[in-house]
């Protein structure tokens, strides 16, 4: 019961503690303040917990395919707000320092704290929410409590750690790296939503299911442990269907393009 | 702000992807039940042919939930105490492909056999 | 922003729990496949050991003979009823304890033997090794044996669940000291980052606690040899300060000083010129008065290094601040009367601690203040005033005032209100609040500003404490008098 605690709750908190130190990393680096990961934090366990005790009505929805549906809405949710996060901080980025322009620091702060609170809230509540429920279904029995409570533990220690350590080496990063570095990894996140929520869709078959295209379990399984950091960190699948790799692909180039629209377009008319 | 033409480009492919793919979806789809009884799944081997898609129906008669996993079918959902959820999988190639209840992976653990 | 404390501490404290755990983790999935094995290899003792007795048993009732071809289960099934029965009375004890245990004997398709639990149906597949069932509602570790000799099928199996919870409870021993260790290890990976870094908080509070114009140099004995760069920096940065710190005071007073002699020859020559140009000459008046300004000016420039308090040296003693207000009234009456303004001293005797050089100057240069704002006919009130703890020493006139939002400023040296051009017409450098607020502090007052109880006009207000509290020890800068 040990490791599966450990990784159940290590896959988790992994995600959250990766979007939490990308997204305090570059508050940092904007001069935000640090009062929206408390909101974040007090709102996502909220969330988790009416999405923990509701999920028996939830799964129901849509023929008993509730669940993925409500997942996958919930994970392009975070896609577009991730999007549009990533274009606000462009805007900002490209325009400061130009002649004649408004600065946007200012006028578009509140929109990105806004973003982040949004993102954290989502991510906390469907993780935390699965969280809850193996908590309460496991530890029913008396025979694996302190097994599952250490579980838990280390994994939830190991998850926050990684996320310390990520948010440490993003900020000693100078402004410019840190900037590119922490959008990459957004973007990646952000790719990864869009993969699991097509796969959860096609798990409801909301979306045509496909023979898998290749299969590169044998090359980096997904139950190893790098695999499930691969897994949080860039949505990596070991035996993806076309349309998963289609919409995968699909959300990694749209950020891309449209930043470097963006770029191309502050360049032409500064 | 003015969207550039080629940023929809990406949704074109969307459309011809599922365009491609769309002849799996109205095939007769067989279904399989499963139970999940004290921690187990019963029949803990199912057996499904080749590059056919399945629903599962999965009856959780215990008391406590469980989380149907397996990397190897990409396959996750929570199946709550006393209900029934519905997954669907396949169509896959032949070979095994091994499932665990993730909530108590020592006991619920089954495969699908792809024939 | 950033916390070299902070970083050190979740760092490492990260950095260990990292390394800790996912060796820990490591251990416990090496521990299970260990415990897994031992538990595979006892299964397949038991299956021999069963084997064993089983054949024992038959033996010595039937005397059969195993390398007959002859069918065994007939016999088997006829004469070994009792001995079935009896290990099943045993089993059915065991079972009731620990339902972790079940065997079956198969001979060619036949059930001979099984535990009491194990049911009617064969409980592993008729395949030689390993393989995990689920039967009786729990899932078991099988392992089936088959005995050429006897042609007969030993299928054994453990309860996956109870192995694992066995396996587990005993590892878990070893697991969670490190666990309960990290809340421990926190508190020493901060103590120990603390201590190591107090070098730097010592220089920093050092550095802080200096007084502004404490100059001299950091102690350089006791620092770790990270921050003697820091300290020898700062030490010549001190020097250098200090050095051009002296220039510029001694510069301003020497100047000042050297002005006074040559400003008194030029209003003696001023006097005796007067005698030679026609009375009324508009220049000659012109000159005078920028001679007198001139002549105020230094003064007031010497008065204000005298209180520097960097500089001054005082000679506190206990003065009756009321018989001093009453001195200076007197001596700067003629002025008042000049411009009739009426002058009101009020309060009573009380005495306080200070230097009488820089209180009078300090009286002087309020009363001066408020005859020059206070227009023709105004009026002035002092008042001396003993609180409990304090003593209050107050100003008031009937001139114009000075706006709220020039509070602040009014005490900048050299800055006039409305800039040079004073309706007034009166003289003035600009130097006299910044000596009032000098000599203020120097005497742990405090001063503020405020309308005074005239329909116009400005209040002054100074609170002298009654026992100033120790004195911080006026370090001067003995080369400059």
């Amino acid at each position: 019961m040990l490791l599966s605690s450990v990784i159940i709750i290590l896959r988790e908190v992994l995600e959250a503690a990766l979007l939490f130190s990308i997204f305090i990393a570059l508050s940092r680096q904007l001069g935000f303040d640090f009062k929206w990961v408390a909101w974040s934090l007090f709102l996502g366990l909220i969330g988790a917990m009416i999405y923990g005790l509701n999920i028996d009505a939830v799964s129901q929805w849509y023929d008993g395919v509730g669940q993925e549906v409500t997942n996958a809405l919930m994970q392009l949710g975070i896609y577009l707000m991730l999007l549009l996060y990533m274009l606000l901080l462009s805007i900002t980025l490209f325009s400061t320092g130009r002649p004649n322009s408004i600065n946007h620091k200012k006028t578009l702060k509140p929109a990105l704290v806004f973003i982040m609170i949004i993102v954290s809230t989502l991510a906390i509540t469907r993780e935390g929410a699965e969280v809850i429920l193996y908590f309460f279904s496991v530890t029913r029995s008396e025979n694996h409590l302190v097994a599952v409570l250490t579980g838990m533990t280390i994994g939830g220690s190991i998850g926050i750690s990684i996320g310390f350590l990520f948010y440490y080496f993003l900020s000693s990063l100078n402004f410019k790296w840190s900037i590119i570095i922490g959008l990459s990894l957004m973007i990646m996140v952000a790719a990864a939503m869009v993969s699991q929520a097509s796969l959860l869709l096609i798990q409801a078959d909301w979306l045509p299911s496909q023979l898998p295209l290749w299969d590169t379990s044998g090359w980096l399984s997904e139950r190893s442990a790098i695999g499930q950091l691969m897994y949080a960190l860039i949505g990596y699948e070991a035996t993806p269907t076309a349309i998963q790799a289609g919409l995968y692909l699909c959300g990694f180039i749209v950020p891309i393009l449209l930043i470097l629209g963006l770029k191309f377009k502050y360049n032409l008319y500064p | 702000m003015k969207i550039k033409p080629f940023s929809y480009f990406p949704f074109f492919l969307i459309a011809i992807l599922l365009c491609f793919f769309q002849k799996n979806v109205w095939a007769d789809t067989p279904i399989i039940k499963i139970e999940i009884r004290n921690h187990l799944f019963i029949p803990s081997e199912i057996l499904i042919p080749e590059n056919t898609k399945v629903k599962l129906i999965i009856n959780n008669l215990d008391d406590t939930d469980e989380e149907f996993e397996s990397y190897e079918l990409n396959r996750e959902k929570v199946i709550i105490g006393k209900r029934k959820g519905i997954i669907f999988i396949g169509p896959l190639p032949a070979g095994e492909y091994p499932f665990f209840g993730e909530f108590f992976p020592k006991t619920a653990q089954g495969k699908v056999i792809v024939k | 922003m950033k916390s070299i404390r902070t970083f050190l501490i979740i760092v490492i404290l990260s950095t260990v729990t990292l390394m800790a755990f996912l060796s820990a983790l490591n251990g416990y999935q090496d521990s299970m496949a260990k415990a897994e094995q031992l538990f595979d290899s006892e299964l397949v003792d038991k299956s021999h050991l069963l084997l064993q007795a089983f054949l024992a048993r038959t033996l010595i009732d039937n005397k059969i003979d195993m390398t007959s071809t002859q069918p065994l289960n007939a016999t088997v099934s006829e004469n070994s009823a009792s001995l079935i029965k009896d290990i099943e009375l045993e089993n059915e004890q065991m079972a009731a304890e620990n339902n972790f245990f079940a065997f079956q004997i198969w001979h060619q398709g036949n059930l001979l033997l099984r535990s009491s639990h194990a049911p009617q149906k064969a409980i592993a597949h008729f395949e030689k090794g390993f393989n995990d069932s689920n039967f009786l509602n729990h899932r078991w570790r099988t392992y089936s044996y088959y005995n050429n000799t006897s042609n007969l099928w030993i299928l054994t199996a453990e309860r996956t669940d109870i192995r694992y919870v066995l396996a587990e409870n005993i590892i878990l021993d070893s697991i969670l000291p490190v666990v309960i260790m990290l809340p421990l290890l926190g508190i020493l990976i901060w103590t120990i980052v603390s201590f190591g870094l107090s070098p730097l908080r010592k220089l920093a509070k050092e550095l802080g606690n200096k007084r502004v114009d404490d100059l001299s140099p950091l102690s350089i004995d006791e620092q770790p040899i990270e921050l003697i760069q820091v300290v020898n920096s700062t030490n010549d940065l001190l020097k250098r300060l200090k050095s051009s710190f002296l220039r510029e005071k001694r510069f301003a007073s020497d100047a000042a000083h050297e002005l006074r002699t040559p400003i008194s020859a030029i209003k003696i020559h001023l006097h005796n010129l007067a005698a030679m140009v026609p009375e009324n000459e508009h220049s000659f008046l012109q000159l005078k008065s920028s001679v007198d300004r001139m002549g105020h000016l230094v003064e007031q420039i010497l008065n204000l290094n005298r209180t520097s308090p960097d500089q001054y040296i005082s000679r506190f003693n206990t003065i009756d601040l009321y018989k001093l207000a009453q001195e200076l009234i007197i001596r700067e009456y003629p002025q008042f009367n000049e411009k009739n303004i009426q002058l009101a001293l009020e309060g009573e005797p009380c005495n306080i601690e200070g230097d009488p050089f820089a209180l009078e100057v300090l009286l002087q240069n309020l009363m001066t203040n408020a005859c020059k704002y206070t227009p023709d006919g105004g009026s002035v009130i002092v008042t001396i005033s003993e609180k409990q703890t304090d003593i209050q020493l107050q100003i008031q006139d009937s001139g114009p005032g000075v706006p709220k939002e020039q509070y602040e400023r009014v005490f900048d040296r050299f800055y006039r209100l409305n800039g040079d051009s004073h309706d007034s017409g009166t003289m003035g450098c600009g130097l006299g609040l910044a000596i009032v607020q000098q000599i203020v502090e120097l005497h742990q007052a405090k001063i503020t500003l405020g309308h005074s109880s005239f329909s116009s006009g400005l209040l002054v207000n100074i609170i002298f404490p009654k026992e100033p509290s120790a004195r911080k020890q006026s370090v001067s800068l003995p080369e400059v008098s």
